[in-house]
């Protein structure tokens, strides 16, 4: 089954961009929203497989939204998006937890070699979880 | 240590006179220096993610363009401290494109403060985001360019958004755009009607109402009489990256007592079918939606049409299109009437190529007992005759080109005459120009076999594609046409627009490339010809056919060839989205370079469009300002301003701030061997090396050779002479090295001496004459040599900047002799660099020492031609 991509930002533009490079290059289902709540709430709904988030949010700072996430789904690799500039805050992000983090503007093939490695991060993960269960 | 701080301890005498003139000038061209090599990257970087492959936001073009504006800014202030305030016109301009800019990249306001009503004459560009770009437009034509335009007041977007409030119809619109789905026409069509029909039936706010009686009395005053209104929309995206052409209702020769429900109706058009399909399919549907109204005194307009600044073709350069006809526009862009065709040239002075006059049996006017337009037949002496006289024609190309140039893009431009003969400029917008060159005859791609159906006719969009044909004779027809389908329709009616999305081609009977129609079909990049004159006659639905828009023909059946080879063309839809577009449309004033004269003689501060003009601008002048002090300052501040002697044709001028050159040897011209600079001395060992050709068919100043010995340097101050150049400022550890030969520039800035932590080399190339592909390569070429010489290396377009830096003196020395080697063997090489392969043929064969490049490289050899289908 193809792996469902979730993405959060601000800007509706970026996210529209990112969706039409996604499913022209890969069968990903790619789920959008400028609402952070709403992303989290798709992942409880969705078999969400790697969620991508913009760093700065006004309704929720990305940070923030990787620990709530943590909290209800250690699974799911998190990659957080950043402007030039802001790396410092993107280290924390990966302190945090986060998988990964990709500097704005980046190229097509970026993304989707790092989702391709989250997606690897996440089987792992359900494996793992999997051995903890059967065992 | 920097060279400055280098510099300022060898003059511990007072600073005084000349030499603090000389020391604050020279901190100044380093910090112009500086700025200049950071914009240069800035841009290239703007230019490689304008290339497609990015992923970026509103928040990146904001950010990269006020990076770009500051440096420029500072570019420009330096060369004024340089120049004692010489250059205050470079200021003026960099003033009008940062405002230019800045109203690109403007966020969207907050409505609360914008007034529901604002008189024409009080609207620029700055209210863009108030009046839509339409109105903004006008505005700015009217009363910046004092072009002639029509009186008028516009409703904007703050009273749209307080009569949906008002009416509370804010959530339905959101959540009914929210819901579109294209798939199902006719549900959209449905929801579309209710959606209208509500806000037809909206109440006008009483201070809406106020406002719109308040300013219509202030037009009749002004006007001395009650005029008719002609209510043109502007929609918040409208005639900015999108045409929206002919997909919102303009309503003319409206009495002021039908005016509120014609106000409902044009805000209404806003979600008509085609308009939603339009705003879906350019990916603005999450976007707000808004619409101002200008509301124009009506022009009882004797003769009509459009100029377009440009051929939207790409077809035939250096002309203007004029269509035009009798009585009000509407007639020539919706097609119902052939208009004359006038064909301008557009270098001054502007003189008529050709005309074409039609018959033109019919008018449109405004009705003379009640509100709307009527029909009319024209007088039989007149039907023949040309819709506009040669004066009038020549002043429309005048104001043609000064729109042009002051937008700075192609435009297409509505106008009117009226009854005194007086042209008026009633709307101007962007016009998408296609870029590729035009092709006669049979492709190569079609074997002689092939049916030809159709034969002719003009090109509306080129391009190749096949599918079934989808005639369409009635607006029904447009209900379930087939996904992938060719076009095929008697006139180019703009409502055809709305199936754009799902057409593959059009082919149509009767209708221009520059009518609504084409436009659409050229911004959905939908193959499309038109004047055909046949195609409903010889094409069938249901009929698989090939479009061949590029050759202007119609093939039966699929040409699979055809498709194929054009497919291979077709650019990444992801260039199409509304942040691509925005980029591009910043990037205008910004990217594209003007100077482009190897010589120079068109460097002048009139001849700068852009922000990248200005950076060449003042980096040549900045550099001429500070020969120009040197020599001054040489006969009296220790500051030595010489010429290297030399028979290597190398015009080669130096500034030596102090233990540059050898004492005892100091004169005009000055030998090789007199240099003790270590990093200069270190750089000619390269550029004089025997392997090395200077020499050859490149556009070096070759007179240069014999003047270093006949002409003294205070003689040669003659403008095109200096251009011919290289500079070189220098100290004992420091040079500063800048070259121009012919197109492309090169620089390095290095510091070398024994103690390794304060050495560094950074070295810039950037240019050429050959196309964008090869110079591509050609920096490739230098980047893949500079990496294999341990420099950090950076390439973007067709720049290559090479850093090192806490080297040891002795192995910089030999980094900078493989720089004057290297830039010797780049000479001219992007001109040879004819394929990707040749890239790494010529940097293993540089770094084995063969710097002539014996053996040339072999061409990549070309698959064989496949056997033809038995």
């Amino acid at each position: 089954m193809a792996a469902t991509i979730i993405i959060v930002d601000d800007e509706p533009d970026l996210l529209d961009l990112l969706k039409l490079i996604l499913t022209e290059k890969t069968d990903y289902q790619v789920l959008t929203t400028t609402n952070p709540s709403e992303a989290l709430a798709w992942c409880r709904e969705y078999p969400a497989d790697v969620l991508i988030s913009d760093l700065r949010m006004p309704q929720l700072e990305g940070i923030e939204l990787l620990k709530l996430l943590k909290e209800q789904d250690a699974t799911i690799p998190f990659i957080i998006m950043t402007a030039y500039g802001t790396i410092e805050s993107a280290v924390e992000a990966m302190r945090q937890g986060a998988f990964d983090y990709i500097t704005k503007p980046f190229r097509k093939e970026q993304i989707i070699m790092t989702i391709r490695k989250a997606l690897a991060r996440r089987q792992d993960l359900l494996a793992q979880q999997a051995g903890r269960t059967g065992a | 240590m920097g060279v400055l701080d280098w510099f300022r301890r060898k003059n511990r005498v007072a600073a005084e006179g000349g030499i603090a003139v000389f020391q604050k000038k020279y901190e100044s061209f380093k910090r112009l220096l500086d700025a200049n090599n950071d914009t240069l990257e800035l841009m290239a970087r703007l230019e490689a993610v304008a290339e497609g492959d990015f992923i970026f936001d509103m928040q990146f073009i904001r950010s990269r363009s006020q990076a770009i504006l500051q440096k420029v800014g500072s570019i420009v202030a330096e060369l004024n401290i340089l120049g004692d305030n010489r250059y205050q016109a470079l200021a003026a301009l960099y003033e009008s494109l940062r405002e230019k800019i800045t109203q690109e990249i403007t966020a969207p306001v907050d409505s609360g403060s914008v007034p529901l009503v604002m008189p024409l004459s009080q609207v620029d560009r700055r209210h863009l985001q108030q009046v839509g770009g339409k109105n903004a437009n006008l505005g700015e034509l009217k009363n910046r360019l004092h072009i002639p335009t029509p009186e008028g007041f516009v409703v904007t977007n703050a009273g749209f958004r307080l009569l949906i409030n008002a009416n509370h119809l804010s959530d339905r619109i959101r959540t009914f755009l929210d819901g579109l789905n294209l798939d199902n026409l006719e549900a959209l069509t449905a929801q579309s009607r209710d959606l209208q029909e509500a806000i037809r039936n909206a109440v006008i706010p009483a201070a809406l109402q106020e406002e719109v009686v308040r300013h219509y009395q202030m037009l009749t005053e002004t006007l001395g009489y009650a005029p008719p209104l002609a209510l043109r929309s502007s929609g918040i995206y409208e005639d900015q990256e999108y045409s929206f052409a002919g997909l919102f209702l303009t309503r003319l020769h409206v009495p002021f007592a039908d005016f509120f429900p014609a106000y409902l109706e044009v805000l209404a058009s806003q979600f008509n079918r085609r308009a939603l399909v339009y705003l879906c399919q350019k990916r603005l549907v999450h976007r707000e939606q808004a619409m101002s109204v200008g509301c124009l005194a009506m022009v009882p307009a004797v003769a009509s049409g459009v100029l377009f600044t440009a051929d939207p073709m790409g077809q035939r350069q250096g002309v203007m299109l004029v269509d035009a006809a009798w009585g009000l526009g509407p007639a020539v862009v919706d097609g119902t009437v052939t208009p004359d065709r006038f064909v301008l040239t557009k270098e001054p002075p502007i003189t008529l190529l050709e005309q074409e006059i039609q018959d033109k049996p019919v008018l449109l006017q405004g009705s003379k007992s009640q509100g709307g337009l009527a029909t009319v037949t024209v007088a039989a002496d007149q039907r023949r005759q040309p819709a506009l006289t040669p004066e009038q024609l020549l002043t429309l190309g005048r104001y043609g080109l000064r729109l042009e140039e002051y937008f700075g893009e192609p435009l297409d431009i509505e106008f009117a005459v009226d009854p005194q003969g007086r042209l008026l400029i009633m709307q101007a917008r962007p016009l998408l120009v296609e870029a590729p060159t035009p092709e006669t005859g049979r492709p190569a791609a079609v074997g002689a076999q092939e049916q030809v159906l159709i034969d002719g006719g003009t090109v509306a969009c080129f391009g190749v594609a096949a599918g079934p044909v989808h005639l369409i004779q009635k607006d029904e027809d447009l209900a379930d046409f087939p996904e992938g389908a060719i076009l095929v329709a008697r006139h180019t009616s703009a409502r055809y627009g709305m199936v754009l999305h799902k057409a593959r081609g059009m082919v149509i009977d009767i209708g221009s490339a520059t009518s609504h129609l084409a436009i659409l079909a050229r911004e959905f990049k939908v193959p499309a010809l038109v004047d055909t004159g046949v195609a409903t006659k010889v094409l069938q639905s249901g009929q698989m056919i090939t479009v061949d828009a590029t050759h202007m023909r119609v093939y039966a059946g699929e040409v699979r060839e055809l498709v194929e080879q054009a497919q291979k063309r077709t650019p990444s839809p992801i260039v199409t989205t509304p942040v691509y577009a925005k980029l591009r449309r910043v990037m205008r004033w910004i990217t594209p370079l003007n100077l482009v004269d190897p010589k120079l003689s068109d460097l002048t501060p009139e001849n700068c469009k852009t922000l990248h003009d200005i950076t060449r601008f003042a980096h040549q002048l900045g550099i001429k300002e500070m020969f120009d002090l040197a020599e001054k300052a040489s006969q009296r501040d220790n500051i030595h301003s010489v010429r290297l002697k030399t028979s290597i044709p190398f015009n080669l001028h130096i500034i030596d701030l102090g233990g540059g050159i050898e004492a005892s040897r100091r004169a005009k011209f000055v030998p090789p061997e007199a240099i003790t600079s270590i990093p200069l001395r270190a750089l000619w060992k390269g550029i004089s090396h025997p392997e090395i050709s200077w020499a050859g068919p490149i556009p070096i100043d070759m007179k240069g050779l014999y003047s270093v010995v006949s002409r003294s340097l205070t003689a040669s101050s003659d403008h095109s002479d200096f251009w011919s150049r290289t500079f070189a400022i220098i100290s004992r550890n420091y040079l500063n090295y800048s070259s121009r030969l012919g197109y492309h520039f090169a620089t390095i800035d290095a510091y070398v001496s024994d103690s390794r932590n304060d050495n560094y080399i950074t070295f810039r190339f950037k240019g050429g004459a050959a196309d964008e592909v090869r110079r591509g390569r050609r920096v490739r070429f230098l980047g893949a040599v500079l990496e294999k010489l341990d420099f950090e290396v950076e390439v973007t377009g067709d720049l290559v900047v090479g850093r090192l830096w806490k080297y040891p003196r002795e192995l910089l020395e030999e980094k900078l002799d493989m720089l004057g080697r290297l830039m010797g063997c780049a000479r001219q090489r992007d001109m040879l660099m004819a394929d990707d392969a040749i890239v790494d043929w010529y940097t293993e064969a540089f770094l084995a020492g063969n710097y002539r490049f014996a053996g040339g490289p072999q061409p990549t050899p070309t698959p064989p031609e496949q056997p033809p289908l038995s």
